[in-house]
This record gives structure tokens, sequence and C-alpha cells, in this order.
């Protein structure tokens, strides 16, 4: 199995406060964490996890920064054999449909046919849930999304998605395929320093736009068919209505406006 | 494979053991847990049992109060063979996701919490702290502690420390978000190796810590203090506890009380500053100046004290550990005294006894309080 697993680095908001910055139209990072997608880190597992089944490579890629790289290690660590790094300030990266495009062309870009391209069904940060999918169009090659259990045979998969209210639908998919990857599906494994210190002997390639086949007007932040207008934290108001009575008064007026509200 | 378990044995001197048994006899656990450490070091001799004996889950029922350690006549330290195994789990990466996400989050983060290093100093907030800076003398550099700084329950220790350096007008020094964890607990939770984490971590903080002219470290938290001391052998500064500084403020009457306290206090001796370095007069000291104030003793002090159950990696790992848990029997027997206040020197027994506390529903007829807590309250 030759599989491709995409990983995104991105803040840890659950504690820190979000600010916009001074532009408006982005959050003010400057008090961040960062680490790996939370799905992402779910994909890397399941991909090592059908390496280490079925044999065969998992290659890591991710778009962005230097400072990935040791996610990227980490990744690596756990069972990656090589990785791909696009690190370029012209790609417009927070658009979804773009990202796939520069994925898809590194993908591409390493030669050989790929069985299975992993990733997170959705990230922290932007939430569009829109890259994995539309990284299967760029790749043309069928997809199943928000996958919670994933069974790899003989030239197909049979991908467990987990839809509203809980209900799984499965679905058979013929590779190559992309899949992306719900919370859940497995419990990662940790990366001792150790392995974190050996994979520095892992390749990592840095790519730019030139490096993956783009011209910079497939990429840029012109060619996306989304202008970013800006950032604001809604304003938090509450409204309480109390209602008084008797007990049987308080029914009735509860009932009323359960009705009214086109809730019943 | 064979050269490295070889060095299991000769790494713990398995063969040294005359299993005479008073490691597991003198194991605070041991009334709650199947852990029976006398067993796994015999067991341990054939290498074809390791990842068994590591998949145990008793093995993370240690505290790492080291009573095995010291009452061990051969001088061996069993409760590291318990780190060995930890570490045969860890390396395989297949850990407890509390564990994998406290190791991650050290590693990152510089602390264990999961909490973003930027806001490592938000407790300072509302107070007036001298900082220390690279290069320039200071005479206290005080070492916080993630769990204390991080913790709402425990900043109290850390905000009523500068309350107290203040007052008494000592030069002291306190880190930004530049300080990191002491990774006593990542060497307790095993990730430990010649490319572990723990030594990763001792090789940073100890180049960042030296590069700061102190008189003397001052480490908030028991644990911290323990390794600093212990574990980090080219540290340049001498390292204390809090309570050292403290004894001598009031000697020097650089610290004074007029307010009295009746209160009847019972001093519980944290492992990691009494059994393990022998620091057990200093916050009886403290405390003896309160004015106003009766000190009773538990039975079980000094080398004796009952173990709290933080220290260890407990606060992260899951044990099947079954029964009363020691903080609650701490509890009891703090009740039982008649005690009105449960002083403690270290951020995890505050934790722990904290909850022993309201599981027992004592709340209404004692407290546990923090020695830095209590003379906080008194120079207010």
């Amino acid at each position: 199995m030759k599989t491709f697993v995409c990983i995104k680095r991105v803040p840890d908001t659950s504690e820190a406060e979000v600010k916009v910055d001074a532009s408006g139209k982005d959050v003010d990072s400057s008090k961040f964490s960062f680490d790996i997608n939370d799905a992402d880190n779910y994909a890397v597992e399941e991909a090592v996890l059908i390496k280490e089944a079925q044999g065969g490579t998992v290659q890591v890629v991710c778009m962005g920064p230097a400072d990935a790289d040791v996610m990227i290690r980490m990744a690596l660590a756990k069972g990656g054999d090589s990785a791909l790094r696009i690190d370029d300030p012209r790609i417009d990266a927070r658009d979804p449909l773009l990202s796939a495009k520069a994925l898809a062309a590194a993908i591409k870009g390493q030669g050989e046919e790929f069985d299975l391209v992993l990733t997170g069904c959705m990230s922290n940060d932007d939430g569009n849930m829109a890259t994995g999918v539309a990284l299967a169009e760029e790749l043309g090659v069928p997809h199943a999304a928000m996958v919670k259990k994933l069974e790899v045979e003989e030239g197909k998969i049979k991908a467990h998605r987990e839809l509203e209210g809980g209900i799984i639908e499965v679905v058979e998919v013929v590779l190559p395929a992309v899949v992306t990857i719900q919370t859940g599906i497995n419990e990662p494994r940790y990366a001792p320093i150790r392995g974190i210190r050996q994979a520095q002997k892992k390749e990592l390639k840095v790519l730019k736009i030139e490096d993956l086949g783009l011209g910079e007007d497939e990429v840029s932040a012109a060619a996306s068919l989304v202008e970013m207008q800006g950032f604001y934290i809604p304003e938090v108001v509450s409204t309480a209505e109390i209602i008084e009575g008797e007990p049987e008064e308080k029914g009735e007026i509860m009932a009323e406006k359960l009705v009214k509200g086109g809730l019943l | 494979m064979n050269t490295e378990v070889q060095s299991f044995i000769q790494k713990y001197d398995l063969l040294g053991c005359i299993q005479c048994g008073r490691c597991t006899g003198g194991c605070p656990v041991n009334t709650r847990t199947d852990l029976n450490v006398r067993r796994i070091v015999y067991d341990a001799l054939d290498e074809d049992v390791l990842e068994e004996l590591a998949n145990l889950p008793e093995i993370w029922d240690c505290t790492a109060c080291h009573t095995c350690a010291i009452r061990c006549p051969k001088g061996l330290k069993p409760m590291e063979v318990l780190v060995g195994l930890r570490n045969i789990l860890v390396e395989s990466g297949v850990i407890q996701p509390t564990v994998r996400d406290a190791l991650e989050s050290a590693f990152r983060e510089g602390n264990p919490w999961d909490k973003p290093r930027a806001m490592r100093s938000d407790w300072m907030e509302g107070l007036e702290v001298k900082m220390a800076e690279p290069g320039v003398r200071v005479e206290n550099l005080v070492f916080v502690c993630c769990t204390i700084a991080y913790d709402p329950r425990v900043q109290a220790i850390a905000r009523n420390m500068v309350k107290i350096l203040n007052k008494s007008g000592v030069d002291y020094g306190f880190l930004s978000t530049d300080e990191s964890c002491c990774a006593s607990e990542i060497f307790n939770l095993g990730e430990i190796g010649e490319d572990g984490l723990f030594e990763m971590m001792v090789e940073d903080n100890t180049e960042f810590l030296n590069d700061y002219d102190v008189g003397r470290i001052v480490a908030l938290s028991p644990h911290c203090y323990d390794a600093l001391k212990n574990q980090y052998p080219d540290l340049k500064a001498e390292v204390i506890h809090y309570t050292h500084l403290l004894k001598e403020l009031l000697e020097e009457e650089k610290l004074t009380f007029d307010k009295e306290f009746p209160q009847k206090i019972v001093y519980h001796d944290p492992c990691f500053l009494g059994k393990q370095n022998n620091v057990y007069d200093e916050p009886r000291y403290v405390l003896s100046q309160i004015p106003g104030a009766e000190q009773v003793e538990f039975e079980r002090n000094r080398e004796r004290s009952l173990c709290c159950e933080g220290g260890g990696g407990r606060m992260w790992a899951e044990t099947e550990s079954h029964g009363e848990r020691l903080a609650e029997i701490r509890a009891q027997d703090a009740k039982d005294l008649g005690a009105t206040i449960l002083a403690v020197a270290c951020p995890f027994c505050v934790l722990t006894l904290d909850d022993a506390i309201k599981a027992k529903g004592f709340e209404e007829e004692m407290r546990v309080a923090d020695i830095s807590e209590l003379l906080g309250e008194l120079i207010d």
C-alpha cells in the first residue's frame, strides 16, 4: 500500500483566548501554541496502522512553515517513511480549494501511483471540511469523508462514514481514493523523543510553487473564488425570560411559546 | 536486542536484590493495589517476561515516594525498575492517552498540563512581581513549577510567596514564561533513556538556568526541588525549598506576624521533601512561629508519612487501585486529631488532600493549606 497522509499545523485554541488582529482579517496568533491538527493526527495513526498490517509506505505531506518540521518528524517517528513540506507564502493557504491544488501537485509530483490518501476531515482553525474532498477532485479519484472505521481490502476499501445522528453509512470505494478521517477512529500512539531523533534521518523535502509545477496565478489569492472580508467576535448578549405563576399556568404559557416557536 | 535487555538487569542491579521484602512491606499503596515490587524485581530477571511485566496495569500505581529505596538494605531502588518497565511501554508508543498527552505537552509547551507556554505567567496578574534577568545577580531565583503556575487551586502558593517575598524585602526574581518543567514527573512516567525526553529537558533546563547569576534557586514544589537538586548534575546553583527560605526569614526577623491564628495545625510531610530529602524540621519550625497556633503530629509522620498518591505520574495515569485512597485515610487521621488545618508544602499534596477532604465531607471542620498560604494570610 502506498499511502500519503496530509497534515496541517494549527493553533490549539482550547485554552488560549482568540482575538482579532489589527488588520481585522486574521486572528492574533502571538500567544498560541501550535500542533498537528487533531483529525490529521488520527489520520497519521490510521496510515501507520495500515502500513503495519499491509506493508507498504507512508509519505507525510504538509503545507506549512519551518515550525511544522517538529510535528512532521513526529509523524515520521510514528511510522512515516518520508515527508514533503510545501512552504511558499505565495500560496493562499486559507482557501481550501487552492490548498488542495497544491497538495495534489505535491502528491502527483512523486511520480508513482498511490493507493490511498488520508487526511483529517476538518481542521481545528478554519473548519471548512473542504480540503480533503477537494483534494480527491484534484487527484481525479473517488473519496469517502468523515470516516470512523476503515477496512482495507484488495484494490478497494470499506469506509464507515459517521453521519448526523451517529448513523454509520458503509461505502465501498475502489482504490486509489482519498479518505478524510474523523477523530476517534483509533488511539494515536506516542512518539518517544528517541524515535523523533531517529526520524531526523528520514527525508523531508521542502517544496516551492515551481517544484509543484504550478504557476503563481493558479494558487495565489487572486486565483481564489473567495475574498476574506474580515473576522469579528460576535457580541455576547443574553436574553432570559422567567415564566412566573403557578405550575399549571407556567405549563400553559410554556406550551404556547413552544407551539408558536414552531418547536412542537 | 540482547545487549539492551542485558542492561536492564545491570541498570537496575536486579541481581543485588536479596528478596527480603522490605520494599513491598513499606510500600504505601500496598493496601490498595496489586503492585508487588519485590515480585516484579524478581520476575524481571527473565528478559522474556519484561514486556509482559511492562503491560501490568499495577506498575502505574507507584507514586515514586521512594519508601522502597529508602528501606532497601542493599541500597537498590526498586521503584526505578517500575520506571524502566514504563519506559518499555513509552518506547513502544502504546501508552494511556492521558500519559501520552502529558509527555507531548511537556515536549511542546514545557509543561505536562496541555497549557500554552504563553500563559505560564498569567498567575502573576495583579501582583507586583520582580522578574529575574539572565546575567543580573539575584539572590533567590524562584522556580515556580508547572502545576503551581497553571492549576487555579495551587496558583495561591506562588501568589502568596510573592506577597511574602515583597514583605520581607529580600532580593528575589521570578522567571517568565521561559520557565520549563523540571521533568521530575517525566522521569517517573518513563520517558527516559539515552535520547529520552527527561534527559533532553534536563539538558535544556540546565543550560537555561545556568545563564542566570543566582545565589540559589528556590523551588516552590518539593518535586522540582528534588529534581533540580538531585537529577541535574551540571546545574551550577544551589537549590533549596521555599521552607528553607522562610525559616531564614523568620530567624532573621525579616518576617513577623502580629495576628493571632488560633488553629490546630497538623503537618503532612510530603514524600519528595521529607523521606527523599530529609527536610522535616524547617517546615515545622515555620509553623511553630505562627502565633496562637497549636501544632500536632500524625502518628505516621516524618519518614513514615503516608504518601498522598500525587506523585509518580499519578496525576496523569489511570490506575486499577481499589479501596480507600491514602489521601482520604490521611484526612481521617487529621480529623481524628481534631486538626482544623492540614498543612502541606507541596502542590500535589494540596490537590490530593483537598479532594480527600471534600470526598469525606470534612470541609466544615478543616481545610488543607500550603504553608505559603497560611503565612500569606497572616501578613495580610
